[in-house]
């Protein structure tokens, strides 16, 4: 990872009309979460599948604000129905790419892809060290996923809020998905902040 | 019907088309609009335009070994649980949506747009067997709400003004929807979702098949695919087979190719690539997804040598974009299902021959739609096929006929020069030659002159150079050789002037007319006689040299394609010239008089469309900068609308549709504040003068001493 790589993806998602947060702690990360959360005057959020100890910060710190947390696993009899009762939905991406700036997505759950499909606030949450340079180079990780899940599977690349120019060509977002879009990018400081295994890349939590 | 009925109903839609004036200055700032984005967004990037070779080789490939990528996808999708069907036609596709959607008791279908299932009308087969079917895409749904085609690909509802948009939406909820578009966003976004949450079954098309993963990839800035192909518990996606590619880099090349083509997105705001269908949360089960495979006639387009180009077809919309006439008249009119140039072979081969030919004429041939597409495909030659085909049903019309005659014409006007100069200066005359032949009154021709080039060269005889630093066999074409012959000799006594032993070889007229509408025998036969003629010049070192850019473009891009890329035909490409670039490589350092030659004056500099393929007239603009003027390229990005002989022709499939898409251009070369207009091209620069009344000057002439 290295800093002109979140610099890269700033630029390009906010160009996109997202908006990013560079955050160094997973505590940071809650925070900004529940800072959006509120701006947003909401009181319910619905998480995606985040690593064990991220998604309890944010359930902690939400819960706390007295904001309804709904989370995985879901039932099938919830949905899609949660998904669109909760005005914001957080989500992780595997990777990122500063070229794109686009977060990528991958799911082997439907359930998970509407956090980030019906909400009319999405915030994506990655890692610094998962930034790629080059859309290309995101094509390695998404072949393996493939093969790794062998049955079903679906990627899916995220580069700011739902967008339509339809009617007279005038930029228009959130009729269909979300209205707003947050970039959460994590360990921006990873030798301070980061101390975990480099170089290994996790495709998914 | 006759060739004079369609081409007069086809004249009647353009004259409508015309008068909506809201709608062509929503369509021309759509179109200028995308491509200026592409423009920008490629200058941007390393590589900039490269990525087109590479896009074209991916889609080469894969459709060489379609049939094998075909079975490897199918067979990929089939073990992630996926349905395949390959539907030979769209009767076989349509029958098998419907016995699923009977079978599983479906009510309501979410859609999002796909042009594909639009190819086979699959939304009329459903809404007759009493489903409903909701278009997802908000362009698309405002264009079924009034039970229209899509005016423009990317923007299919373009034409539509807000308040228009307003309306149909108060139409179709009931609730009063304000005329601003923030509060129709919010009534559509009420609108639809139900819609999302409760269908039955989601209709997809797809951008990309990757045969290696049996995964389909959806692409869309709504997001509205995701919801479609996630929520309802049935899948259907539909997708033509030339969409298959064979890796995961090939589909990421085209995810690239796509927006970037279209509007300069380097991707689009979401790309679901989906590998079979994933279950909805824990204790769900019974969700399916099925891939309808569809051919309808692209197994024969592919096995076409001319058509098979169309399989290559992406559908950016970056052709439509670029297109002169496109861009003025809209898909409604320069269009059936398939709109656009790319539209014309694809609605040949799909929809039938009649019905491209109802609008093939809209092509004027400005070759333009080839250079701006991502495939590179010949999306110009393939509108003179089906010309051609159309032809031999229905023969051309006497003035497409006389114009591809042109030759003849002007050496017929040479030859009786002062009589025919006469008339062409006599109102009745040119009254009879409207209404007979059909040429527009209104043009301004440019006379005869009694002796042609290459009488007067011969009789002057090669000048004698020693030691020649380059020999030069000079292509005059019809202008330089039948009415500027004087242009013609400026030009070979400085090639003369710079050091080259300079002859006019035996040689015809390029012969482009033919190919603008479609004489392809004719086209054919003319390449050959003219490769035949020039081929023994190259092998005997000579280098071809001409003024005029589409008897370039001519020599280097048409002639190897119609003679099938031949080791002469190659030969002449290699060694043929635009006159301004030759004449830089043999041009050293010049004379301070001459570098002052044109100090203080202003030029607004105009590229003919073909020149664009041949590097877009640089070196005449560094020749006019070195001797001291100033030089702005003037342009809106696309052809000045006379393409050639068609400006020539009367009516509004001519004079009048030219002058409605040169009028932008028109309009910024006198706001340039430039005193004069230069051009290379004979015919632009007719138009030029007429539609802007300002002085337009072949930049040679610009070099003769003042009188």
């Amino acid at each position: 990872m290295d800093q002109d790589l979140v610099t890269q993806f700033k630029n390009k998602y906010e160009t996109l009309a997202g908006i990013v947060h560079l955050v160094d702690t997973e505590d940071q990360a809650a925070e900004a979460v529940l800072d959006i959360v509120r701006l947003e005057q909401c009181r319910q959020v619905a998480l995606g599948s985040l690593p064990a100890s991220l998604s309890a910060r944010i359930d902690a710190a939400c819960s706390e604000a007295g904001i309804a947390v709904v989370k995985p696993p879901y039932q099938r009899q919830q949905l899609p129905q949660a998904m669109h009762e909760s005005p914001v939905g957080v989500t992780w991406a595997a990777l990122a790419v500063a070229e794109t700036g686009a977060l990528l997505e991958l799911t082997t759950d439907d359930a998970l892809r509407l956090v980030s499909a019906l909400p009319r606030v999405h915030v994506g949450i990655c890692r610094a060290r998962d930034l790629l340079a080059t859309h290309r180079e995101a094509a390695a990780p998404i072949r393996r996923f493939f093969s790794q899940n062998k049955r079903n599977a679906t990627a899916t690349f995220i580069s700011g809020p739902s967008r339509t120019g339809d009617i007279e060509m005038r930029l228009t977002l959130g009729v269909h998905g979300p209205e707003v879009a947050h970039a959460v990018v994590l360990g921006r400081c990873p030798d301070e902040a980061d101390t975990g295994d480099k170089g290994d890349r996790h495709d998914a939590p | 019907m006759t060739p004079h009925d369609r081409h007069s109903r086809l004249q009647d839609r353009i004259e409508a088309a015309l008068k909506r004036k809201a709608q062509r200055s929503a369509l021309s700032v759509a179109v200028k609009r995308g491509r200026d984005s592409r423009r920008a967004a490629l200058d941007a990037i390393p590589g900039g335009e490269a990525f087109r070779e590479e896009v074209r080789a991916i889609k080469l490939r894969c459709l060489e070994k379609q049939q094998e990528l075909i079975e490897r996808f199918a067979a990929r999708a089939k073990e992630r649980g996926t349905h395949v069907f390959m539907a030979k036609d769209g009767a076989a596709a349509i029958g098998y949506i419907l016995t699923l959607a009977a079978e599983r008791k479906a009510k309501t279908v979410a859609k999002s747009k796909s042009l594909t299932s639009e190819e086979i009308e699959v939304n009329e087969s459903l809404e007759a067997a009493g489903l409903q079917v909701v278009e997802t895409d908000l362009g698309e749904l405002i264009i079924q709400k009034t039970g229209e085609k899509p005016f423009h690909l990317v923007f299919p509802a373009v034409h539509k003004t807000a308040a228009e948009v307003a309306e149909i939406f108060k139409r179709v909820t009931g609730e009063n929807v304000p005329h601003d578009i923030d509060a129709i966003m919010k009534a559509v976004r009420r609108y639809l979702r139900p819609i999302f949450l409760n269908a039955d079954i989601g209709m997809t098309g797809a951008n990309i098949g990757i045969a290696e993963t049996g995964t389909i990839a959806i692409e869309t800035n709504e997001g509205n695919a995701r919801l479609v192909s996630s929520i309802p518990d049935v899948h259907v996606c539909i997708i033509g087979q030339e969409k298959i590619v064979e890796t995961i880099d090939d589909a990421f090349q085209m995810m690239f190719a796509h927006p970037v083509s279209a509007v300069g997105q380097h991707l689009t705001t979401y790309v679901t690539m989906m590998s079979g269908r994933s279950p909805m949360g824990e204790g769900d089960s019974a969700r399916e997804s099925h891939i309808v495979i569809l051919d309808n006639g692209r197994s024969q387009m592919r096995a076409s040598e001319l058509y098979s180009d169309a399989l290559n077809c992406i559908r950016c919309g970056a052709c439509m974009n670029i297109c002169p006439t496109y861009g003025v008249v809209g898909g409604h009119t320069f269009g059936h299902i398939y709109p656009g140039p790319i539209g014309i072979p694809w609605t040949a081969e799909i929809h039938g021959l009649e019905k491209a030919a109802d609008f093939a004429p809209l092509c004027v041939s400005c070759g333009l739609c080839m250079e701006i597409c991502p495939a590179k495909i010949d999306i110009p030659l393939m509108i003179a096929g089906v010309k051609d085909r159309a032809s031999r049903r229905q023969p051309h019309p006497l003035i497409n006929r006389v114009l591809m005659a042109a030759e003849s014409m002007a050496k017929l006007g040479s030859a009786t020069a002062p009589l025919a100069n006469r008339s062409l200066q006599n109102a009745l005359f040119r009254r009879g030659l409207e209404k007979f032949v059909g040429i527009d009154r209104r043009r301004q021709l440019p006379p005869f002159s009694p002796q042609t080039l290459t009488a007067q060269f011969h009789r002057r005889g090669p000048a004698k150079i020693a030691g020649p630093k380059r020999k030069v066999a000079f292509f005059t074409d019809v202008y330089a050789n039948y009415n500027a012959p004087e242009l013609g000799m400026a030009a070979i006594e400085r090639l003369e002037a710079l050091g080259c032993e300079v002859i006019i070889p035996p040689q015809r007229a390029c012969g482009y007319p033919y190919i603008a509408y479609g004489d392809l025998k004719r086209a054919h036969k003319t390449a050959q006689k003219n490769v035949a003629h020039l081929a023994p010049y190259v092998e005997k070192g000579y280098e071809i040299v001409t003024t005029e850019p589409t008897a370039a473009y001519c020599l280097k891009v048409s002639y190897p394609r119609l003679l099938g890329q031949s080791r002469r035909s190659l030969a002449v490409v290699e060694h043929t010239h635009e006159y301004f670039p030759f004449a830089a490589q043999l041009e050293n350092d010049i004379t301070a008089s001459e570098q002052s030659l044109l100090a203080g004056r202003t030029y607004g500099f105009h590229i003919p469309c073909h020149q664009r393929a041949l590097g877009a007239g640089r070196h005449t603009v560094d020749f006019l900068q070195k001797r001291g003027a100033k030089v702005q390229v003037v342009e809106t990005g696309t052809c000045c609308g006379m393409a050639g002989t068609f400006g020539l022709k009367k009516g509004f499939l001519g004079y009048e549709l030219a002058h409605a898409v040169g009028e932008p251009l028109f309009e910024e070369f006198k706001a340039s504040g430039v005193e004069a207009i230069v051009t290379e091209s004979s015919v632009c620069s007719i138009h030029l003068r007429q539609g802007t009344g300002m002085p337009v000057h072949h930049p040679l002439e610009l070099l003769q001493p003042a009188e």
